[in-house]
C-alpha cells in the first residue's frame, strides 16, 4: 500500500518535471506565433502575455511582400539542397577510397579531415573572406556554396569512412572478380549500401546549412542572395520596434524548419547522436 | 589500363574532389589565419604590394598584456560563463531528463516530451536571438511586463548583469541536445543487467548510481568536450541578441574577433590572433576534460 502510494507520488513528480521542461522549451515559440496576430499598436497597449483581443492578420501579407520572403526561402532551398548533394556524394566517394582502397596516404588524408572537425568556423573566417573576395566570388552563389561544401566535409568524411569500413571485404572482392572496377563497385554496391549513413549526413548537413548565418552575412551584401537567417536578421533590424510585423517575419522564418523537424524528427535526433558520438 | 593503374586512377577520382575542396576551404585558410596573425596586414592586395610585413607576436602581446581595456579578458570570461552553463547546467539537466525517459519511469508520452524538449536545437540561433531580444531584452518585453506587474514604475535597464539573459537562452537552447545524446547512450545499456540488479533488491537510486552513472562516464566526457567547443563557437545568438553590448559586457571571443575584422577599420592580424587563441583554448580545455575523465574512469576499475 505504502509502496504504491509512493510510486504514484513519484510519477506525479516525474511527469511534472517533464511537463515543465516541455512548456519551457516550446512556450516562447508559441508566444511568438500568438503575438504575430496582434497589430504593433495592440501589442504595446495590451498585456504582452495575453491572446489577441481581435486576431489581426495584416502583418503576414505585409511581411511577405516587403520582406521578400519568397526569394529567401528559394535561396535557402537552393543552398541547402546543393550543399547536401555534394557533401553526401563527395564524402561517400572519399569514404570508400579511404576505407577500402589500400594506399598509405589514406591515413594522412583521413587524419587531415579529422582535424577539421575540431576547427571552428571562426578560425578560418577571415582568410575565407579574403580568398573569396580576391578571386571575385564575393556576392555569388558559387562563393557561398564552395565554403559550405568544404565545411560540411570533415564530419561527413569521418562518418562515411567509418561506415564503409564495416562493409564486408568479400562482398567487394566478389564484385571485382566479376570484373567490376573500383568505380563500378562504388556506384553499384557501396553507394547504395551507404544509404543509412547518407540519410543521417543529409539531415545533419541540411539543418546546419539551413541555419548558417555568419558566412552568409559576410559573403553576400544586399538581399538578392541571402538565405532566411541572414535575411531575417537584416529585416528584423529594419523593422525595429514594429513588433507585430517583426513577430510575423520571425514566424514565417520558423515555419519551414518546424515542418521539416516534424517530418524527420526521428532521423534528426539519430543524426545528432551519430555526429556527437565521435567525440 | 593495368589493374594497378585502374586502382590508382579510381582512388584519385574518388578521393581528390573532397580533398581538394577541403584543402582550399579549410586546411589552407587555417594556416593562412595563423600567418596573418603574425603580420601587419590591414587590407589591400596581399601579394606583390607593400601591404604585408611579418611583425612577430605583436598582436598577441597587445591583446594579452598591453590592451588597457582588457577586452580580451572580458570576452574570455563571458565564454567561460557559457562553458560553465553548458557543463554544469545543460549536461546535468540533459542527463536527468534522459534518465527519466529511458528508465520508463513514466508510461506515456516519452516520444512527445523528447521531440518538444529537443525542438529549440533545430531553430536558427538568429531567429532565437531576435525572439528573445523581444522576450526579455528590451523595454517592451514580456520580462518587463512581469516586472512592471510588481513595480509599475520599473524602467528597463541593461546595466546589471547583462550576461544572465544570454546564459538563460543558451541553457534553454541546448539542454535538449544533451538529453538526446544521453538518451541514445543509456538505451545501449543491457536492460538485463538492470533487471538482475532490481531482482537482487537494488533500489532505483542504487541502479542509477552503480550501473547507469558509471556507464555514462565516457558520454559525460564527450558531452563536455562538445559543450566546450560549442561554447567557444557561440556567435549568431549573441550577435543578434545584444551585439556584444552594452559597452562590450556581453562580448565573447568570436564577437570580439568579428568586430576587429569587419567593424570600423579592419585589424586583421588582431582578429586572427583572437581566433588562433580560441583554437588553442579549445584544445587545452579538451585535453583537461579528457584527463579529468580518465581519473574518474580509473576509479571505476
Amino acid at each position: 500500500m505504502m509502496e504504491k502510494a509512493l510510486s504514484i507520488f513519484s510519477k506525479v513528480i516525474l511527469y511534472t518535471i517533464l511537463i515543465i521542461f516541455t512548456v519551457l522549451a516550446i512556450y516562447p515559440i508559441i508566444w511568438l506565433f500568438i503575438q504575430s496576430f496582434k497589430s504593433t499598436q495592440s501589442y504595446l497597449t495590451t498585456n504582452k502575455l495575453a491572446l489577441p483581443v481581435e486576431w489581426f492578420f495584416d502583418n503576414y501579407p505585409f511581411v511577405w511582400t516587403h520582406g521578400g520572403f519568397s526569394v529567401f526561402i528559394v535561396n535557402s532551398v537552393i543552398y541547402t539542397l546543393i550543399t547536401v548533394f555534394f557533401v553526401v556524394l563527395l564524402a561517400n566517394m572519399a569514404g570508400f577510397g579511404f576505407a577500402k582502397i589500400n594506399f598509405k596516404i589514406s591515413k594522412w588524408l583521413h587524419g587531415l579531415f579529422i582535424i577539421g572537425i575540431l576547427l571552428t568556423i571562426q578560425s578560418i573566417l577571415i582568410p575565407l573572406f579574403l580568398m573569396v573576395n580576391s578571386v571575385g566570388l564575393l556576392n555569388t552563389r558559387l562563393g557561398i556554396l564552395i565554403p559550405y561544401i568544404g565545411l560540411g566535409l570533415p564530419m561527413a568524411v569521418y562518418l562515411c569512412t567509418d561506415f564503409v569500413k564495416h562493409i564486408p571485404d568479400e562482398l567487394l572482392e566478389s564484385a571485382r572478380i566479376d570484373g567490376a572496377g573500383y568505380l563500378r563497385t562504388f556506384i553499384s554496391i557501396v553507394f547504395p549500401m551507404c544509404a543509412p549513413v547518407s540519410v543521417t549526413l543529409a539531415i545533419i548537413t541540411f539543418t546546419g546549412t539551413w541555419n548558417e548565418f555568419i558566412l552568409m552575412n559576410l559573403l553576400t551584401s544586399g538581399d538578392r542572395l541571402k538565405s532566411i537567417p541572414a535575411a531575417v536578421g537584416r529585416f528584423a533590424g529594419s523593422l525595429g520596434t514594429d513588433y507585430g510585423r517583426l513577430f510575423a517575419a520571425l514566424s514565417i522564418s520558423l515555419i519551414p524548419i518546424l515542418i521539416f523537424y516534424m517530418i524527420f524528427r526521428n532521423q534528426i535526433t539519430k543524426g545528432v547522436t551519430a555526429g556527437a558520438v565521435k567525440g | 589500363m593495368t589493374i594497378k593503374g585502374e586502382k590508382k586512377f579510381s582512388y584519385a577520382v574518388l578521393v581528390l574532389p573532397a580533398v581538394l575542396i577541403y584543402l582550399v576551404v579549410v586546411a589552407f585558410p587555417t594556416i593562412f589565419s595563423i600567418m596573418l596573425s603574425l603580420t601587419d596586414y590591414n587590407g589591400g592586395k596581399i601579394f606583390g604590394a607593400d601591404n604585408l610585413h611579418f611583425v612577430g607576436f605583436r598582436s598577441y602581446e597587445w591583446m594579452l598584456f598591453n590592451d588597457p581595456s582588457k577586452a580580451f579578458y572580458t570576452a574570455l570570461r563571458n565564454n567561460m560563463y557559457i562553458v560553465a552553463v553548458s557543463v554544469f547546467g545543460q549536461i546535468p539537466l540533459g542527463f536527468i531528463l534522459a534518465y527519466i525517459l529511458t528508465r520508463k519511469l513514466i508510461k506515456r508520452g516519452g516520444g512527445f516530451f523528447q521531440t518538444m524538449i529537443f525542438l529549440p536545437n533545430v531553430i536558427s540561433p538568429v531567429i532565437i536571438g531576435v525572439l528573445f531580444k523581444n522576450f526579455v531584452y528590451n523595454r517592451d518585453s514580456v520580462y518587463m511586463e512581469i516586472v512592471r506587474f510588481f513595480d509599475p514604475s520599473a524602467e528597463f535597464t541593461l546595466n546589471n548583469t547583462p550576461m544572465i539573459p544570454v546564459l538563460v537562452v543558451i541553457l534553454w537552447m541546448f539542454t535538449g541536445f544533451y538529453m538526446i545524446i544521453f538518451l541514445a547512450n543509456m538505451q545501449r545499456i543491457d536492460p538485463s543487467i538492470i533487471e538482475a540488479a532490481r531482482i537482487d533488491g537494488a533500489s532505483e537510486s542504487r541502479v542509477l548510481w552503480h550501473i547507469i552513472l558509471p556507464a555514462m562516464t565516457n558520454v559525460i566526457v564527450t558531452s563536455s568536450i562538445l559543450a566546450i567547443s560549442g561554447s567557444l563557437r557561440t556567435f549568431d545568438l549573441i550577435y543578434v541578441m545584444t551585439s556584444g553590448g552594452p559597452a562590450g559586457q556581453t562580448r565573447v571571443l568570436s564577437i570580439y574577433m568579428y568586430e576587429q575584422a569587419f567593424q570600423g577599420s579592419a585589424n586583421y592580424p588582431m582578429a586572427n590572433a583572437i581566433s588562433t587563441v580560441m583554437v588553442l583554448i579549445s584544445i587545452a580545455l579538451i585535453i583537461i576534460t579528457r584527463a579529468v575523465g580518465n581519473i574518474f574512469n580509473d576509479k571505476e576499475v
